[in-house]
């Protein structure tokens, strides 16, 4: 197979590798970007340091991601600071604004992106790409603490008692899972079904998007339940087969470019120093990784 | 119960980790930390934890400081011009030491 | 122990939490180390927005990073500070959100454009900086400890910024002139943040005779100076014409105080100053917002075992 020479690649393996490792990077990115948000923000110092961790390590994994798709003649420039945000392909999950002091928002926003997580890079394990298996490692022995962390506080919010009638951790959680569950959804939501179906035949990743959205869900709706938060979808005891259709998507599903509005909000953000200093290319630091 | 032990060499040090003892309660674990660990070692202070009081997390629990490149959290990735100030070159010395050490690790 | 005997004893890293201190000491000393706990957070709240404004991705982990750090930092103070028995790190984060607390005077501008950041990242951490290390021979034990920590971390944070600047400094005409004049701004302010001289200072007589400070505001203005006028020079900054600063035969500087707005210093010192009134209460909107979350950890907090935490010391 030719991806370990990305010279030798034809216009159909490009065009899988392309949309498959961007979708890995712009989910990362963007959610670094929303937990940033949350720094000098965060209910106490330690979880200050905590979530500002995670949003590092995403940054990181965001960092590698695009560097794989330098290989084909993509750079940071075109691929973050230069790129129009119509072409970003994270999931809506990763966009939405926080309303502020809504740890319940982050926490389960995490978990969600989290689990997904864990899937999606067991199925990339043993990719054709070997950058791509290279680099699984390194960024899963990361996630596993951010799914820990995530469960840990879901764990503790579930169980929230309020004081004097407020809105308690449980209930602000139930809330979350109502706004966010939709857009959890679209992460496993198609970015062009043809491409879809060359990424599991040339063998970049090695289960379909539905069998890991399954599997997605016969993880994360269990453990929901167990804490007690109940999930918008009926589920038949018989026939635990469970199909995501149009009607629990969101309008806006990120993998086929459409977004919500807040997502041109930060993507203004995040390119103004760029702009305003009429950059043409993003300082590194670090050294290329290998 | 078992209760651990810290020392502390001299005022302003630091407390460190030096052995345990058997006793029933803190004033009887007191009482024996200081003839068990402070009658030979210069010794100004010492700390008794009951053991069942500490938590451990550790290399198996969790890669510390992560497994992809973070040195953009380390001094020694900037390039700067002319002298630095001494307690900067200090800070970056440690750094450096400290990197050293997490590699060797 | 009274105050006389803190006086003949104090030396660097002479007090700890077994001593029996007076209240005197124990207030002074908490007042300097909340003061210092409160920079880092009021630092940090400045510096995040440029997390998300950072041109690259490189720049944005190192900015997330050092704000990570600067939150630290404060973990760090809070508890030493703590440890003197006079208020808890609950209180001081509540005083720091009404107003009551204090801290440095630049935190209290606002930071609108990129080319501000060195202004802080370099030379306002650069003379913090400065200051902290001369503070691992406080005599307060745990502040010390704490420092030997923030100074670890400290180098990278201020290399970071000279690295900014270093970016800025060789980048466009248009990049040059924007930060000459973010640092014609900032230098004022930057002087001004070893307060004024001796003579004027407050605190400096008691805080100095207990061992809490080791050099004056004199001492460590005429430090900055030297080191950090020939690093400005040698990216290409001009140093403002305002204040004068006279270099004399012996090498140290004067500074024109009469060249600095005092009025502004001292309404700063007040917490009176408009910026950083909005700062304090973005702050504390944001802690508010959390409240709830701390009441349902805490309403929960055990130890490892299950059985409920010991009251405090």
């Amino acid at each position: 197979m030719a991806f370990d020479d990305p010279d030798t690649l034809e216009g159909r393996e490009r065009r899988a590798l392309e949309t498959l490792v961007t979708r890995l990077a712009d989910d990362q990115f963007v959610l670094a970007e929303r937990y940033t948000e949350w720094q000098v923000r965060a209910p106490t110092l330690e979880s200050d340091l905590a979530l500002a961790n995670n949003a590092q390590d995403e940054l990181g994994h965001a960092r590698l991601w695009y560097d794989v798709l330098e290989d084909i003649g993509l750079d940071e420039q075109d691929l973050v600071y230069e790129r129009d945000p119509d072409d970003f392909r994270h999931s809506t999950l990763v966009e939405r604004p926080f309303e502020e002091g809504d740890w319940a928002d982050v926490v389960l926003r995490s978990y969600f992106y989290d689990a997904a997580e864990a899937v999606r890079l067991a199925a990339l394990e043993d990719s054709a790409h070997p950058k791509i298996a290279d680099r699984v490692g390194k960024i899963r022995s990361e996630e596993e603490y951010h799914l820990e962390h995530a469960q840990n506080w879901l764990e503790r919010l579930a169980d929230g008692e309020s004081e004097g009638g407020d809105e308690d951790g449980h209930e602000r959680l139930q809330n979350a899972l109502d706004r966010l569950f939709p857009h959890a959804l679209t992460l496993f939501e198609p970015v062009d079904p043809e491409r879809e179906a060359d990424i599991v035949e040339l063998g970049l990743r090695d289960a379909t998007l539905e069998e890991l959205g399954e599997e997605w869900l016969s993880i994360v709706l269990p453990y929901l339940e167990s804490l007690g938060l109940v999930v918008p979808v009926d589920i038949d005891e018989d026939d635990p087969e469970f199909t995501v259709t149009d009607d629990l998507l969101p309008d806006e599903r990120g993998r086929d470019g459409t977004h919500t509005d807040a997502w041109y909000d930060l993507y203004d953000e995040f390119t103004h120093t760029y702009r305003e200093l009429e950059r043409s290319e993003p300082t590194k630091l670090m050294d290329t990784p290998q | 119960m078992i209760w651990e032990v810290f020392r502390q060499e001299e005022s302003g040090e630091y407390h460190t980790h030096c052995g345990n003892v058997h006793a029933p309660d803190r004033e009887m674990a007191k009482q024996f930390a200081a003839i068990q660990h402070g009658r030979r070692k210069p010794t100004n202070s010492l700390w008794v934890v009951p053991k069942a009081e500490v938590g451990e997390i550790d290399a198996d629990d969790v890669a510390f400081g992560g497994t992809t490149d973070k040195s953009y959290r380390w001094a020694t990735t900037y390039r700067t011009t002319g002298e630095d100030a001494r307690e900067v070159v200090e800070s970056e010395d440690e750094q450096a030491t400290a990197e050293q050490q997490r590699g060797d690790a | 122990m009274d105050l006389d005997t803190v006086k003949e004893r104090a030396g660097p890293r002479e007090f700890s939490p077994a001593d029996d201190l007076p209240e005197e000491y124990r207030e002074a000393a908490t007042r300097m180390i909340e003061f210092h706990a409160n920079s880092e957070i009021m630092g940090a709240y400045l510096e995040r927005p440029f997390i998300r404004h950072a041109p690259s991705i490189d720049r944005k982990l190192a900015f997330s990073a050092k704000v990570q750090d600067e939150i630290g930092h404060g973990q760090l103070l809070y508890r030493a500070a703590e440890s003197l028995g006079i208020k808890t790190r609950e209180e001081m984060l509540d005083d720091l959100a009404n107003g009551d607390g204090k801290f440095l005077n630049c935190f209290h501008y606002p930071m609108d454009s990129w080319v501000e950041t060195p202004m802080i990242a370099f030379f306002v951490d650069g003379a913090a900086m400065r200051r902290q290390a001369t503070l691992r021979r406080t005599s307060w034990e745990p502040y010390a400890h704490a420092m030997d920590k923030v100074c670890f971390e400290e180098g990278f944070h201020v290399k970071h910024g000279e690295d900014i600047l270093r970016t800025l400094m060789t980048g466009s005409r248009k990049e040059q002139k924007l930060t000459q004049a973010a640092f014609e701004t900032w230098w004022p302010r930057i002087i001004q943040f070893f307060g004024p001289t001796d003579d004027q200072s407050t605190h400096h007589d008691f805080a100095a005779a207990v061992g809490l400070k080791q050099k004056s505001n004199d001492e460590l203005r005429n430090a900055f100076l030297d080191q950090y006028i020939p690093k400005a020079r040698k990216y290409g900054l001009e140093i403002p014409d305002e204040p004068r600063i006279r270099e004399r035969d012996d090498g140290t500087y004067e500074v024109v105080e009469d060249d600095l707005d005092w009025d502004e210093f001292f309404a700063i010192a007040k917490n009176e100053y408009e910026p950083g009134v909005g700062q304090i209460e973005g702050r504390r909107a944001a802690q508010e917002a959390v409240e709830w979350v701390r009441e349902t950890i805490d309403d929960d907090a055990t130890t490892a075992d299950g059985h409920a935490p010991q009251a405090a010391d």
